[in-house]
């Protein structure tokens, strides 16, 4: 049998402005060989057809370039949360509009549990809820017998109901901050940050390290992508052993769907954090791609905890906090740059994009070294200048667009205002000041799916419907180069990904429509079929 | 049996280290487990070293050192799971990090102890950086949560105006041991005995307490009593195990012998207040 595989498609939209479309690409050694039509691979030999794929338009596979694995291990809790979700198994969860619904869904979801197992559930957001907050008396309508937790969408905060409570003591006497207590002197039953929540996540078993890097939840990030035609997807800021990336590798063989680019977390001192990164670079296979580190400077916008620069927050909140201090991320940037090491660096408010820039800045002044790539995450406050210094500087900026849908409306009412809001994660501006840019989900924050963050990008709807900013509207055509190329540049592996084209690795979205002719409106509804990865097709 | 928990806050360069490196060198018979966020700075005598690996020392007598990596919590869990407990579990705070939110876990975890959080200042950097619109809101909330603050770098007489609380000079004190992790029941060798720097203070804790009374004098113990332990006679035979530091108290059923230990700063308070104190509850 020939090695040479012709696959034929309604339409392929290459990325590649050599040859921006096409019916059929050929496929060797897990490679595009030849893009054109049903002959263009003739002049190599013998070829076979595959027609499989003959009704779908294909896209290069798409590229998220901040998302976290978690998002794939957190379906093994009941998804509580206000919108629709799907789970790695292609079943629809619900959103849950009210309490009563939250209720219903986990009572309902309870009745599948073994009668000894806690009930967890993750994904509610009380900020889109009208309803009184959720407390243990909610939940003890669930269960009085059976402990439960359940973790908010941001992982900060839980709530449990009074089992729970009464597994760890918590009562009137409980002097821990983060236990929340009612009028009456007793906990409420909600718990805020990880000190509070440490014991019952011990008891209950919930264990965030656990959510990855095990078999599963390494099997589900990759159905989680697959569904939304994901081919290449970042795990940004994990702890990374040597043990971890043994059980990655044992699993992300050729015929595993999806390529994961992890980022190590930095922790304390930089020298041995780029030790652990080039050894772990050294690690690397095509699937599983080490090297890069991830650094935390500020907070969440939505959390009043990332750094702003004036006028601050609406609201009069104190300015956020730092996760680093601005010292140390001029160390780790000046070490990083030294040692040649990409950095992503989380950035949402604008003096924590400042900041990192400056550290950037110097670092290249004392450490100059072209092609380093550092991405700015989140960029959500960054405003022109700001933009313009990035592109200065080599940096590239990935741009958190699903906020504008999920959390536009709290950001003029209740965070930044309405001006700020407007300009937030300003992909237009990118795009006119020549910074190199891609658009992300930070799944499991907000659901996975390079299409829907397009369309937010587009779009800039918010859950009310109203237009944040329409002068920072893409186009869908650059929305999908961000999706595509953008973001395979973000992760220096633009030679490999992101477009159909000669000699880059077969990795195609299949999808049901052409998402250059359909309403932009409806570019998020566009039918993803599964995916090709290295020339194998995983269809849904 | 509850262990217990001291986090060490302060700014980068504030000392921390320092602090530990005496810590490790001490001769006070505990077997601490020591978290910190990298081992570049440690300084640990060679010959101590029993055993060493990328993530973890430890030293001939007791003494583990370790990284905690990107997740503290889970290595506080992975130490509460083991069946062979320090006696002290220490965290060294990241420069920036608030340190009560690690500390508050002691509060909130039955198995742990609230040891408190010791807050490292530099005596010639702190007030420029308690000013610095960037980072002195976080750097002054640090010194704010602490129940000990410890100054560092006096030795050319410069103390730090922006600090209005009480605070120790780090150079005049000559074990940090006590300061830091307490002292055990049976390290108090004669009852009357002091050492420079501290009040050390015993008692024998046998007088029968119901829970909200033993609560209610313990709130009235003097200032300066930084750290109270031990266990006292509780109703129906049992026993109350008590944890104090600064302004937190803990008390819970306990297992064992009853009896208390005090440690107080040299200064601020006499064994004579103490006694008075404790023996006002003797009904
Ligand atoms: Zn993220």
């Amino acid at each position: 049998m020939s090695d040479i595989t012709v696959f034929a498609a309604r339409k392929i939209i290459t990325m590649d402005d050599n040859c921006p479309q096409a019916t059929h690409v050929a496929v060797r050694d897990g490679r595009v060989l030849a893009v054109g039509d049903a002959g263009c691979a003739n002049q190599w030999g013998p070829v076979r057809h595959d027609d499989r794929l003959q009704d779908a338009v294909l896209m290069p596979g798409l590229v998220e370039g901040h998302a976290h694995m978690m998002a794939g291990g957190v379906w093994r809790y009941a998804y509580a949360g206000f919108h629709d979700r799907i789970d790695p198994d292609g079943v629809l969860w619900p959103g849950s509009t009210d309490l009563n619904a939250v209720i219903g869904g986990l009572k309902d979801y309870a009745e599948g549990l073994n009668p000894d197992a806690p009930l967890i559930g993750w994904g509610f957001d009380p900020i889109f809820l009208s309803d009184a907050r959720l407390n243990r008396s909610h939940l003890d309508q669930i269960s009085t017998d059976r402990p439960i937790a359940i973790l908010f969408s941001n992982f900060h905060l839980m709530c449990v109901n009074s089992k729970a409570l009464d597994m760890v003591g918590y009562g009137s006497g409980t002097n821990a901050e983060g236990v929340i207590k009612g009028p009456d002197g007793t906990p409420t039953g909600e718990l805020q940050e990880m000190a509070a929540m440490f014991p019952i996540m011990r008891r209950l078993g919930i264990d965030f390290r656990g959510l990855s890097q095990t078999p599963e939840a390494i099997n589900a990030y990759a159905k989680v992508a697959q569904r939304v035609g994901v081919t290449t997807i970042t795990d940004l800021f994990s702890s990374i052993t040597d043990a971890d990336v043994d059980v990655m590798l044992d699993i992300m063989g050729d015929d595993f769907p999806l390529r994961i680019v992890p980022a190590l977390g930095v922790m304390g001192d930089p020298v041995a954090m780029a030790d652990k990164a080039q050894a772990l670079a050294a690690r690397s296979t095509d699937k599983l791609r080490l090297g890069a580190v991830k650094l935390m400077t500020d907070g969440a916008i939505q959390g009043w905890t990332a750094r702003m620069r004036w006028p601050g927050y609406v609201g009069g909140q104190p300015n956020g906090l730092w996760n680093t201090a601005p010292e140390m991320i001029h160390a780790i940037c000046a070490e990083m740059q030294a040692r040649g090491i990409q950095m992503h660096i989380h950035v949402n408010g604008d003096e924590a994009a400042e900041v990192s820039l400056d550290a950037i800045e110097a670092a290249l002044r004392a450490h100059p070294g072209p092609g380093h790539r550092h991405v700015l995450q989140h960029c959500q406050m960054m405003d022109r200048d700001l933009f313009q210094r990035a592109a200065e500087l080599g940096c590239c900026t990935n741009i958190f667009s699903n906020h504008i849908y999920y959390f536009g409306d709290q950001h003029v009412a209740l965070t930044i205002g309405k001006d700020r809001a407007h300009r937030m994660d300003a992909a237009r501006t990118a795009t006119d000041v020549g910074v190199h840019y891609a658009l992300h989900s930070d799944a499991p924050v907000t659901p996975l799916g390079p299409l829907l963050t397009a369309w937010c990008a587009v779009n800039r709807r918010t859950m009310s419907g109203a237009v944040l900013g329409a002068r920072q509207c893409l186009t869908v055509d650059e929305a999908l180069y961000a999706i595509t190329m953008g973001a395979a540049y973000t992760l220096k592996l633009d030679g490999e990904i992101g477009s159909i084209s000669v000699g880059k690795r077969a990795d195609f979205s299949v999808l049901g429509r052409d998402p250059t002719a359909v309403n932009p409106m409806a570019l998020r509804d566009v039918p993803v079929l599964g995916t090709v990865s290295g020339g194998q097709v995983h269809l849904l | 049996m509850k262990l217990p928990l001291t986090v060490i806050g302060g700014y980068l360069g504030a000392g921390k280290t320092t602090l530990i490196n005496r810590l490790l060198a001490e001769d006070h018979g505990l077997r601490l487990m020591i978290m910190v966020n990298d081992f570049g700075a440690l300084n640990v005598d060679a010959s101590l070293i029993a055993a060493a690996s990328e993530d973890l020392i430890a030293l001939t007598n007791g003494c583990v050192c370790c990284t905690m990596g990107a997740d503290l919590f889970l290595a506080i869990g992975d130490v509460l799971d083991r069946s062979d407990w320090p006696d002290h579990l220490v965290v060294e705070a990241s420069g920036i990090a608030d340190p009560a939110a690690i500390a508050q876990v002691a509060l909130a975890e039955p198995d742990l102890a609230y040891g408190g959080i010791v807050t490292v200042v530099d005596a010639v950097a702190f007030d420029r950086l308690a000013d610095d619109p960037q980072i002195g809101v976080q750097l002054r909330a640090q010194v704010d949560v602490a129940d000990v603050v410890v100054v560092s770098k006096t030795a050319a007489g410069a103390w730090p105006a922006r600090l209005t609380g009480t605070a120790l000079d780090l150079a005049t004190v000559a074990l940090v041991a006590p300061l830091i992790c307490g002292i055990a029941v049976g390290q108090v060798p004669d009852r009357r005995a002091s050492h420079a720097d501290y009040v050390r203070w015993q008692a024998a804790a046998d007088t029968v307490f119901e829970k909200e009374e033993l609560l209610a004098h313990l709130a009235a113990r003097p200032d300066g009593l930084f750290r109270v332990k031990g266990y006292v006679a509780a109703p129906r035979g049992q026993v109350w195990e008590v944890h104090c530091v600064g302004r937190q108290m803990t008390v819970s059923v306990g297992k064992g012998p009853v009896g208390l230990v005090g440690i107080g700063l040299q200064g601020c308070v006499t064994l004579p207040e103490v006694d008075a104190w404790w023996n006002s509850g003797d009904l």
